[in-house]
């Protein structure tokens, strides 16, 4: 869904590319450029939306072009603020970069309720996804063959989950693949044998999030940095951000919209302040 | 048609105004002048009206044309590209990583019909004969308008009751997800019923009551009529029938989509998740780009090819069948 949406937007991020959209970060601008990771585009866009409401006559132009293209942009100026939902790397930290964490975004693995099995390690995990083990048994569960629920190649869920579990290996090509959270949580819920993954946020009672590695799925431990299959989403800036750029992280960084638009969005809110 | 006769002039109807222009100009054998007794009102509105239905007509010629040049332009450079061997031989179905392989998509889609037509072809063709002849007219009156009313039912309705309802209870009768071969087969076995169960029925009604008669007079019984007369003598179109129904069972996507489960493999069980040609155009469109599109339309082709194939039949049958008679 996201990379559809934003397949589109690629071609007005060139455009914006193209015309320079950075320059001056003068107080007096009346609009801001956001370029960067597909997965932080849901939160930059709403936030924008409600952000020219509640502003008039201001523009946040948001683009989803992906991470490091984000990150390249803001250090070139050729945007104002740039989107990534990976941490910089060690070469990018000597651009100038400041990096301010909006949200947090977490993969738990869900099992049924009816389950036993209240845990695995994360290479557990990645062995169940790349089909080496077939059945609950061998991770301490019952005889029960494993139900392998996975998401189509679109999904930016999937994309975390590999990068966060599988590495360079691939998914077991014999799973179940489903075109959305909804349906994985529902068959995961149906299904005595069965194991996905969806985003923390959208966990509910009809599932059974795993612990990983012992550290069980929740906010806290998301929110401490111990749960493993967790990432920040970042707004970087060149240089402290001063006007149009403070006022619109600051209103992401709200609780209006950490508590409402990134929770709608599956992520987590970073604790207030969250530099 | 062409012994529809017009009451006055006992002259076929379709006769009337074929040919405009020498109906005005030409000298006209006497039939035709009697039939100018009607006015020029008249007449432009029968010429209007010819006109109208031979563009309808074009318009479904020029469709199915128009659809095939595109998605053949669209989807043949997969085929120069990557092989036409390797491209309906190869097992392995990875786009992102520059594997075009589609025989999986295809045995998949055959298994899946297959089995729909094992499942749903003996129910059609016993709700056709009990339609036809064993059912009162009252029993008839309920039966089949509820086979009809099947026929209707939108596709994505029957994919969601069989994700919610179906898949659920497969997955608990017999393990696993829910997902795979046998949820569909279940499923495409209702979907094919109406198809195939209606134009059956039709094939049975057109077998002349003489030869039930004959049967009878014979001292058959009911089924022995029924199983030896009746179905011998309709076979062709109940093969028409069951073609028509291997052609909706194919081409069906919504369905199959939501209870498939959509693994990359050829399954090795009716109860394991399975990809077939149209449930991976609906899967793979929404982030296909690049030769993986090209791949879709190439996809595409095929199933156009398939259904080709069946119209071919049903119509080299259908001329087989004449012959006969």
């Amino acid at each position: 869904m996201r990379l559809r949406r934003n397949a589109a937007l690629v071609a007005v991020a060139i455009t914006l590319v193209l015309a320079g959209c950075g320059g001056s970060a003068s107080g007096s601008r009346t609009s801001l450029t956001v370029t960067g990771s597909t997965t932080v585009m849901p939160i930059a866009e709403v936030a924008a939306t409600e952000f020219e409401a509640a502003n008039p006559g201001k523009r946040i132009l948001v683009s989803g072009i992906g991470s490091s293209a984000g990150i390249e942009a803001v250090t070139k100026g050729t945007c104002d603020i740039g989107t990534s939902s990976r941490d910089l790397k060690p070469e990018e930290q000597s651009l100038g970069l400041v990096d301010i964490k909006i949200a947090l975004d977490a993969i738990a693995v869900i099992v049924n309720p009816s389950n036993p099995v209240t845990g695995l390690t994360k290479a557990q995990v990645s062995d169940i996804f790349q089909g080496k083990i077939k059945n609950w048994k061998e991770v301490g569960g019952p005889d029960l063959e494993i139900g392998l629920v996975n998401r189509d190649e679109a999904s930016g869920t999937r994309e975390a989950f590999s990068k966060f579990v599988l590495g360079t290996a691939d998914f077991d090509p014999t799973a179940a693949v489903l075109p959305g959270t909804g349906q994985v949580r529902a068959v995961v819920a149906q299904a005595a044998g069965a194991v996905g993954y969806i985003s923390l946020g959208f966990v509910d009672p009809s599932v059974k999030a795993l612990s990983i590695d012992g550290i069980p799925a929740n906010e806290t431990m998301v929110g401490n940095g111990t749960y493993p299959l967790s990432r920040y989403l970042h707004f970087l800036t060149k240089g402290q951000p001063t006007g149009l750029a403070k006022a619109y992280i600051d209103f992401v960084l709200s609780p209006k919209i950490q508590d409402s638009v990134v929770r709608d969005a599956g992520f987590l809110p970073v604790a207030e302040g969250g530099k | 048609m062409s012994d529809s006769h017009d009451p006055r002039t006992g002259e076929p109807v379709p006769e009337m105004c074929t040919d405009p222009k020498s109906a005005e100009n030409a000298p006209r054998p006497p039939a035709r002048q009697a039939l100018m007794t009607i006015s020029k009102a008249t007449y432009l509105k029968e010429a209007a009206l010819k006109n109208l239905f031979l563009v309808c007509a074009c318009v479904a010629v020029a469709g199915v044309a128009l659809i095939f040049l595109f998605v053949g332009l669209e989807g043949w450079p997969i085929f120069a590209k990557v092989g036409v061997f390797n491209f309906l031989g190869g097992l392995k179905w990875y786009p992102t990583k520059q594997f075009f392989g589609i025989l999986t998509l295809i045995v998949n889609s055959m298994l899946a019909m297959i089995g729909a037509l094992a499942i749903g072809g003996p129910l059609a063709v016993g709700t056709a004969v009990f339609l036809s002849e064993v059912a009162t007219p009252r029993m008839r009156e309920i039966v089949r308008p509820a086979v009809e009313l099947l026929a209707g039912i939108p596709s994505v309705v029957y994919g969601f009751f069989g994700l919610v309802m179906l898949r659920p209870i497969v997955a608990h009768l017999f393990g696993g997800l829910g997902f795979g071969l046998f949820t569909v087969w279940m499923i495409l076995a209702v979907m094919i019923v109406p198809t195939i169960a209606t134009l059956t029925e039709d094939a049975l009604r057109s077998v002349p009551d003489g030869i039930r008669e004959a049967s009878y007079a014979m001292g058959a019984t009911k089924w022995q009529t029924i199983w030896r007369v009746l179905l011998p003598a309709a076979k062709i179109g109940i093969i028409d029938a069951i073609i028509l129904g291997m052609g909706r069972a194919i081409g069906e996507t919504m369905a199959v989509v939501m209870v498939a489960g959509n693994a990359r493999v050829i399954p090795d069980g009716i109860f394991k998740p399975f990809l077939t040609l149209t449930t991976v155009i609906v899967l793979d469109m929404p982030y296909a780009a690049g030769d993986h599109r090209t791949a879709l339309f190439g996809v595409a082709i095929v199933l156009f090819i398939i259904s080709m194939i069946f119209v071919a039949a049903i119509r080299v049958i259908s001329r087989f069948g004449k012959g006969m008679s």
